[in-house]
């Protein structure tokens, strides 16, 4: 009995809760750290949808994100201004882009994880090298050679394009996936009787596929997104063929301050793309978290 | 056991075989598919035509005085980039250009690391939020950068449809000239671009912190290393070959940058926000002069070839590719 068993318990006491109470304190940190980030990174969309939402007078007063009297107005605009067109070439060029860069570069992937040849390594450099070059670099001679071959003011252009510009990055990302798939299944297959083609399609896809989904969603998103080359090769065929951000950028040139329908337009092209995205970042997320990032 | 192929295929590849015997159509098939041209020739092939010969094609561009307008093309060989080194318009955009990349990627970087560990500490410890700030920060990410570039020119106008400049006038600020004044169209620009870029360096650096094992962090913890010096010596080396990649692929966006620029500010006012690519492709589709254009780019060039040879030399990561 006595005082010393006291302040043992005592000590010990304090100690738990002095860890408990940092915990909390780094809780709380984090959770001001969300609060600020769904903040900062939320608001500006929330703010372009309240703005399309009004009325144009409504613009220079009121700053309630919920607007007094909301109005459709400027939808109706804007749907008028072709912007279902924009939509659709948008559409249709991302998926045959995406589509066509899984056909080009799983096979690249799987050959530069699974055979050994002779300067494997070097070209394996040399195409990682095309990533540190941006494509506004070569925008110039790229002009010429689509002028060239006839492939300016054409959506299947564009789409050869994109394709072409969009392969190192995939072909890193699905290497680096290829590579965390044991050879043991290759070897399996190969005495089972498969040719490579079969091992690939019967034996490999499956568990690469979720590296496949990181780079059919990273090119989808970078697609639907993309400007200057749209913009570039596009430009001189007419409205019809604009994609959305270049039709939006046009709008936006012609209308100059008529908030609310530009606001409108921003919205329209907004909205699909991250639903898309937030429909889907968890296979992202995942395909990033359990592979495809290696040093 | 591995999945097989389907019976119908294996016994009509066996069949194929008997008949056609080896050494024909089987193992002509057979010998194609195992060697690696087969496999890389279509990716190869892209990344000639689009990537590779233009490339070369800008070189030579940058050497002649080609112009959109006339089909006229002859050798200047120097010409373009004696011209370029000499004008004052250069030296501003190479100005304009480093402050807007030092300024991106130190906030993006610095931004997507913190978001990143908060994420990662409350997915550990179960708080509720993670999620939703991972979901609307990578949302950012996804909207395309010409309507990011739009919709942050309509909150930072200086009138009263300016969200930001209406807030400040109600709590008795006075007009902030976001667009109009030259040093605060840098940071306006800096800010909008890392509302976009700072959640592929948060995305990167989660999944670099997913993957270090709970192991070293129990082990540390043992060793009575606190979180601080957890952080330092366990958290920082492992994240080192991700943080190569991310620095090097950020300061290629930053130096590259385009689309958002072209919408917010469009290299204004003056020339305070131009950056080299805003600079080339003005001269190229606005005065039409492609040579100049070209020498322009290949400046561009140069400069990101050099700050990711920099960064390989600092990083000294050669072993770890």
């Amino acid at each position: 009995m006595g005082g010393n068993t006291d302040t043992t318990v005592g000590r010990l006491r304090s100690g738990v809760s002095w860890s408990r109470l940092r915990r909390y304190c780094y809780d709380g940190i984090t959770y001001l750290v969300y609060a600020l980030a769904i903040g900062f990174f939320l608001f500006p969309v929330l703010w372009v949808l309240s703005l399309s939402l009004r009325t144009e007078g409504a613009v220079y007063t009121s700053l309630e994100l919920i607007p007094a009297e909301p109005s459709l107005d400027s939808y109706r605009e804007v749907l008028d201004s072709g912007i279902l067109r924009w939509l659709w070439n948008t559409l249709f060029v991302t998926v045959l882009t995406v589509a066509g860069i899984i056909v080009v570069t799983t096979p690249a992937a799987y050959a530069f994880s699974r055979f050994e040849f002779r300067g494997r390594r070097s070209l394996l450099l040399a195409v990682l090298g095309f990533q540190m070059i941006s494509p506004i670099v070569i925008v110039l001679p790229l002009y010429d050679i689509m002028r060239t071959l006839g492939l300016t003011e054409s959506h299947a252009g564009l789409v050869l394009l994109y394709i072409g510009l969009q392969i190192p990055f995939s072909l890193w990302l699905l290497k680096g996936y290829f590579d965390t798939i044991p050879t043991e299944l290759d070897k399996a297959a190969r005495i089972d009787g498969c040719n490579r083609l079969q091992t690939l399609r019967y034996v490999l896809l499956r568990p690469v596929m979720p590296g496949i989904a990181v780079v059919a969603i990273f090119n989808f998103v970078l697609t639907w997104s993309e400007f200057v080359m749209a913009y570039t090769m596009l430009s001189p065929g007419g409205e019809d063929l604009y994609t959305l951000s270049m039709g939006i950028y046009v709008f936006d040139n012609q209308l100059a301050t008529q908030w609310t329908n530009v606001a409108a337009a921003a919205v329209v092209g907004i909205v699909p793309i991250i639903a898309f995205f937030v429909a889907l970042q968890r296979y992202f997320v995942r395909g990033l978290t359990e592979g495809a990032v290696k040093g | 056991m591995t999945t097989e192929p389907p019976a119908a295929e294996r016994s009509l590849w066996a069949r194929l075989r008997r008949t056609v015997g080896d050494g024909t159509v089987a193992d002509f098939v057979d010998r194609g598919v195992s060697h690696p041209l087969f496999w890389l020739l279509p990716a190869l092939l892209f990344i000639g035509v689009f990537q590779l010969y233009p490339m070369v094609e800008v070189f030579r561009m940058s050497l002649t005085d080609t112009s959109l307008i006339s089909s006229q093309e002859s050798y200047v060989w120097l010409e373009n980039y004696r011209r370029l080194l000499g004008s004052e318009r250069f030296y501003s955009t190479l100005r304009v250009t480093a402050i807007y990349s030092v300024g991106s990627i130190v906030l993006q970087l610095g931004l997507g690391l913190g978001l990143a560990l908060a994420i990662d500490y409350g997915v550990r410890r179960g708080l509720r939020g993670p999620l939703l700030t991972r979901v609307v920060v990578l949302s950012a990410w996804v909207v395309p950068g010409i309507i990011i570039g739009l919709v942050w020119r309509i909150m930072l106008l200086e009138t009263d449809v300016g969200v930001v400049n209406n807030a400040l006038g109600r709590l008795g600020f006075e007009v902030v000239p976001f667009l109009s004044d030259a040093g605060m169209a840098v940071v306006s620009v800096i800010a909008a671009g890392a509302w976009r870029g700072t959640a592929f360096s948060m995305i990167m650096f989660y999944a670099g912190l997913k993957r270090v094992p709970e192991d070293l962090y129990r082990a540390a913890k043992v060793d009575g290393a606190g979180p601080v010096a957890r952080f330092r010596y366990v958290t920082l080396p492992q994240l080192k070959p991700v943080v190569f990649v991310v620095t090097i692929l950020v300061t290629i966006y930053s130096l590259n940058s385009f689309d958002l620029i072209f919408a917010l500010t469009n290299g204004g006012p003056g020339r305070a926000t131009e950056v080299i690519a805003l600079a080339m492709y003005k001269s190229a589709f606005e005065s039409y002069q492609m040579g100049m254009a070209a020498a322009t780019a290949v400046v561009l060039l140069v400069v990101t070839l050099t700050v990711t040879a920099v960064y390989f030399r600092v990083f000294d990561i050669s072993e770890e590719i």
